[in-house]
């Protein structure tokens, strides 16, 4: 049996007038990744913040490992805020200390552990370095290895990978893969579906405040069928505005994903698009991200009519 | 309440890295040095601009009152040869600063000597003008009057008077000079309100702007945080006073072979340290104490305020306009401080000392000139204990929202409807 690790049950959080979280519900499971979607906005930020017990909710409860979130739970979570920060004239060695043991661990610990990480990302020799002499690059390494340093059960990361060049948002990736298979829970909030779709087990995808989808990414997936065209092509992509019953997604000047609508004909669409252009590749396909975010908001919206 | 071995590893932080940065190693040597040359350069002003001569030239009618001052002091008289139309002549046309006429009359007890000059010369040089004036008056008045040596002695007899401070417990301490004392303390303590809250008030502004104080807030409470903060920067205040404190007294102990040094070797050592030990007045243990323990209740009364302005702000710009109420309560006793020295025991002196924000200035001053009743000292630090805990309390409801709101600049209704969010 799979031991649910945070637990959150009918959360709300208000500011003012605004419900920034509304009577949300969900778990994560062990050794998991969770991906925690949605637009700009959608409570995202807010949750997270809830489950580091750096907000408390107006209502309803969060769990963290059974226990009620406070100040033992935040010794098991490690935190990447969205706005990274650290105190620019510290050197790294020191801060990475500090940061380490106000999450209980002694001394040698954090010195122990903070040599692995250094060393994990090539930066043994920035140790003695003030963070401002630092580039932003170095800095998010930095600021990440502040989060797992003090060997949390479970990682928090929001937006893990802005602003991070591509060779790094590689490595990233990798030791995010790794830490799963040590048995680490991760949560992992994003609006760059892309991500997501690489590297989730579980999404809850989140909407003015509100969870709208929640599940194991591959079930919905599955559950949408193969109603989706992914269509490779040469020619004038005039013809893809005249097509009906469809949304095109992830459309450039050779590519187009096409979602049928009202059972509309898929063969139908071939015939239309090797009429004006030549096709070079034709597949059905389950539903990217994008498409299933667009089409869940969009019932959201006609539900509220 | 607390999990001490967090607030202590905050405390640790916030000192340590203060103690080592630049800034506290140049404000350490620099705020002495800055406050001696403030002290010592109107003297040495007077000293360096004395090598250009300013005698007073006489017109003496009587053909004796000028001779005697001249003889007695001849680096600030001289016997006139011009008459009063010529010297008043010289004066227009500037070659003179001033004269002085003495009538024929004044031997009889009768009219009046008159001191004229271009304006340049104050209070010290007129009183001392009248005093040289009268005093040879006198001398050969009674010279005439063929006045006996013994009664001579009796008038120009000096009677000085020493200064006791009788307590309760029946303690007599001397408070000769320590109104100078208490209002420099005074001052000090002033300075350290703008110099320690602003500290805490970057400090505060540049977690929240670097975003650090996310990361920290996931591991610790906010309020934790704040204390922290306030503990280890109050701590470096006391280190850097210690400082200057044993700076100072190893200056002093070497200041009474420094004078014999200079004044060369006529002047016997010990008598020199003891005249260099007398300008130093002798203050008793208690106004140190109460000076360490006014900084302190001061400083924490003010950095909870100072904590709430930084945890609303992004950028020191934006701090202004919150900063003007704090400002404004550090100033009100500086405005009062001559008042409540002069007149210490008044009702306006004992109510404005026994105001929370005005005490740290207002008491010392108080406490150096006379003894202050034991219900108003104790009564003093209840308050401000009492101010300081309510102000935490409501600048830590400020602090934990004021910390993760960007973007916008936030007024005084902003500030106040953070405080009331649960």
């Amino acid at each position: 049996m799979i031991n649910t690790i945070v637990e959150f049950e009918n959360v709300t959080k208000q500011y003012g007038d605004q419900k920034a979280v509304d009577d949300v519900s969900f778990q994560v499971k062990e050794g998991r990744i969770f991906g925690l979607l949605g637009p700009n906005g959608a409570g995202k930020t807010t949750s997270i913040r809830m489950l580091t017990h750096i907000l408390v909710p107006d209502s309803g409860s969060i769990r963290l490992y059974g226990e009620r979130v406070g100040a033992a739970t935040q010794r098991k979570i490690g935190y990447l805020p969205e706005e990274r920060g650290l105190y620019k004239k510290m050197k790294v060695g020191e801060q990475l200390i500090y940061l380490c043991r106000l999450r209980g661990l002694s001394k040698e610990a954090a010195r122990k552990s903070i040599t692995y990480w250094l060393d994990r990302f090539e930066a043994t020799e920035w140790i003695g370095k003030e963070v401002d002499e630092l580039s932003k690059g170095m800095q998010q390494k930095v600021q990440f290895i502040a989060t797992v340093a003090h060997d949390p059960q479970c990682l928090i990361f929001d937006e893990p990978f802005s602003g991070l060049d591509p060779i790094n948002s590689e490595l990233l990736k990798e030791v995010i893969l790794e830490l799963r298979s040590a048995g680490k829970t991760i949560f992992f909030a994003t609006h760059r579906m892309e991500q997501v779709e690489q590297l989730c087990d579980d999404i809850a995808l989140f909407n003015k405040g509100k969870l709208v989808l929640n599940g194991n990414l591959s079930d919905i997936r599955a559950s949408y069928g193969k109603n989706s065209i992914r269509l490779r092509f040469s020619g004038d992509n005039k013809f893809l505005d005249s097509l009906e019953n469809v949304r095109i997604n992830n459309r450039s000047v050779h590519f187009a994903e096409i979602r049928l609508l009202n059972g509309a004909d898929d063969q139908a669409i071939l015939r239309e698009a090797q009429k004006h252009t030549r096709v070079e590749g034709f597949e059905l396909i389950e539903p990217g991200l994008q498409e299933i975010f667009i089409d869940t908001i969009s019932k959201e919206k006609t539900s509220d009519v | 309440m607390f999990d001490k071995e967090k607030l202590f590893l905050i405390i640790q932080r916030e000192y340590l890295v203060r103690l080592r940065s630049k800034m506290f190693i140049v404000t350490t040597i620099l705020a002495p040095v800055i406050m001696i040359l403030l002290l010592v350069l109107p003297t040495l002003v007077m000293v360096l601009s004395s090598d250009h001569e300013r005698r007073y030239a006489i017109y003496d009618e009587t053909g004796i009152i000028a001779r005697q001052m001249t003889e007695s002091d001849s680096l600030s008289y001289r016997v006139s040869e011009s008459d009063p139309s010529e010297l008043r002549e010289q004066l227009q046309a500037g070659q003179i600063e001033g004269y002085i006429l003495i009538p024929h009359e004044v031997l009889d007890g009768q009219g009046n000597a008159a001191f004229y000059h271009d304006g340049s010369a104050g209070m010290t040089t007129t009183s001392k003008i009248r005093s040289d004036i009268r005093q040879q008056v006198r001398s050969v008045r009674l010279d005439r009057l063929d006045t006996s040596d013994e009664i001579l002695a009796v008038i120009n007899e000096r009677v000085s008077v020493d200064n006791f401070t009788v307590t309760k417990a029946g303690e007599e301490a001397d408070t000769g000079a320590s109104a100078i004392v208490g209002l420099i303390m005074g001052f000090i303590i002033y300075g350290a309100m703008f110099g320690y809250g602003t500290i805490i008030l970057r400090s505060v502004m540049e977690e929240k702007s670097t975003r650090v104080v996310e990361v920290i807030a996931s591991a610790v409470k906010p309020f934790e945080l704040l204390m922290g903060k306030v503990i280890g920067v109050a701590m470096l205040g006391l280190t850097q006073f210690l400082i200057w404190a044993v700076s100072g007294a190893v200056l002093m102990m070497a200041a009474g072979p420094l004078i014999a040094m200079f004044a060369g070797g006529g002047v016997d050592t010990a008598e020199a340290a003891e005249a260099a030990a007398i300008t130093i007045p002798t203050i008793g243990p208690m106004v140190w104490v109460s000076f360490v323990l006014f900084f302190l209740l001061g400083f924490l009364i003010y950095s909870s305020l100072y904590a709430a302005v930084g945890s609303a702000i992004e950028q020191e710009s934006d701090s202004q306009q919150l900063q003007v109420p704090i400002i404004m309560l550090i100033v009100i006793p500086i405005i009062f401080v001559m008042n409540v020295a002069d007149n210490p025991t008044s009702t306006i002196a004992v109510v404005l000392s026994m105001i929370p924000f005005f005490s740290p200035i207002l008491m010392p001053v108080r406490m150096s000139v006379i003894s202050v009743p034991f219900w108003q000292f104790g009564g003093t630090i209840l308050l401000m204990v009492l101010t300081f805990i309510v102000l935490i309390w409501l600048s830590s409801r400020i602090y934990r929202t004021g910390i993760l709101m960007y973007g916008k600049k936030a007024s005084f209704g902003e500030l106040w409807k953070w405080m009331r969010q649960t």
